[in-house]
């Protein structure tokens, strides 16, 4: 039997890139100091603040909501989780529920808000629709800009302080990955603990960032969290890719995704000079912050025939 | 002399009986079956370890696979 490194208990976990072992109680515990060292060390939550948690019924953003109800409790502070139904038949609906649930054992307000009431059309129906014209951008761009702009939103009329996403330090290796293969300067400098573009946006921070996906996994088992556990059906491509190689060079070479993070921050800095500076305005469809004359979730719309359809997403006594 | 271990990947219906020599970790095991030991978490009679545990004769390994990525 394979001992914990800490307290000689059944290890549950062999943390390679540290040369550990650790048994159920010292992974969660392990869990869980490196949620907080991330908030502090970045500063990402302040005593009283109240944060908004998208949450999408998943183990990263079901962890992450567990994780820092417990953390604002003792700061005074207070969470409201939202969550995006986009519209993907066969893997939103089986999450949605989750989120929920979730929500409702811990005493958290939760709200829903979805693609098909905010745009008039479900992730399915635009995918469908975008086909047809030949438009040749894949699912995950509408979905990602648009679930960024309605968690965006839905935020900013909840009045919470931070948004915060269930992003961990596998999300953040490929997003990094990704930004170098396409040469995006400005997206790679946005990968940061916490981004506050401008005016109208809700600073977004990931707590989770410097977690590997595989031990937010194992934490969720370990404490006995309901989360839904499957594969976005439109998920393919480079993304991918991206993935299944960090993934090998991690299971052949331990330490590899903490490595690529740990580089990226030492660069990040130097970035900012190369990065333009823009003037922020609001859409000249939905009101909302862009740089542009329409931001780009009505510009994706537009190529599509269609046109967000609610201003407001969260009315009160929504819930 | 090769003993045989039953091998499930939770959320497919079918348990495989794979042969491996004698003391053959979960990891080694993983390999074979071709799951990468990064995106898994292992239940070896129903409790989840580490996956340098050797296994043994009619062991059953439960494969849960917890990197589902976005």
């Amino acid at each position: 039997m394979l001992r914990c490194s800490f307290c000689g208990r059944r290890a549950v976990y062999h943390r390679r890139y540290a040369g550990v072992f650790l048994c159920d109680r010292c992974m969660i515990k392990s869990v869980e100091r490196r949620f907080r060292r991330a908030i502090n060390q970045n500063k990402l939550v302040n005593p009283g603040e109240r944060i908004a948690v998208a949450v999408s019924g998943g183990k990263d953003s079901v962890a992450c909501l567990h994780l820092l109800h417990n953390y604002c409790r003792g700061k005074r502070g207070e969470v409201v989780a939202i969550t995006v139904d986009e519209g993907i038949k066969g893997y939103r609906d089986g999450s949605l529920p989750l989120a929920r649930e979730n929500a409702e054992i811990l005493g958290v307000e939760h709200h829903l808000v979805s693609f098909k009431s905010a745009f008039g059309a479900t992730l399915d129906e635009m995918v469908r629709i975008a086909a047809k014209r030949g438009t040749g951008l894949n699912p995950c761009t509408y979905c990602g800009v648009m679930r960024r702009h309605l968690l965006n939103q839905a935020a900013r009329e909840l009045r919470a302080d931070k948004l915060a996403t269930g992003h961990n330090l596998d999300d953040e290796t490929q997003a990094i990955m990704l930004n170098y293969v396409r040469a995006d300067l400005s997206r790679l400098y946005r990968l940061a603990p916490i981004y506050a573009p401008r005016e109208g946006f809700v600073p977004r921070i990931k707590p989770l960032r410097e977690i590997p996906e595989k031990e937010i996994g194992l934490y969720v088992l370990l404490k006995g969290i309901k989360v839904h556990l499957a594969v976005c059906p439109y998920a393919s491509g480079i993304h991918t890719e991206i993935r299944d190689f960090l993934n090998s060079l991690e299971a052949n070479h331990p330490n590899s995704k903490f490595m690529i993070l740990r580089m990226f921050e030492e660069i990040r800095p130097y970035l900012k000079e190369a990065v333009p500076e823009f003037e922020m305005r609001g859409c000249e469809r939905c009101g909302e912050p862009t740089s542009t004359r329409l931001c780009k979730t009505c510009e994706l719309l537009q190529g599509i025939g269609l046109a967000k359809r609610r201003k407001k997403l969260i009315s009160d006594g929504d819930s | 002399m090769a003993v045989e271990v039953r091998v499930k990947i939770v959320g497919q219906r079918s348990t495989r009986r794979v042969k491996v020599e004698p003391g053959t970790t979960i990891a080694e095991l993983l390999k074979k079956v071709g799951q990468n030991r990064e995106t898994v978490v292992v239940r070896l009679n129903g409790r989840i370890v580490a996956e340098e545990e050797p296994l043994k004769k009619g062991d059953l390994v439960e494969i849960l696979p917890v990197v589902t990525g976005g």
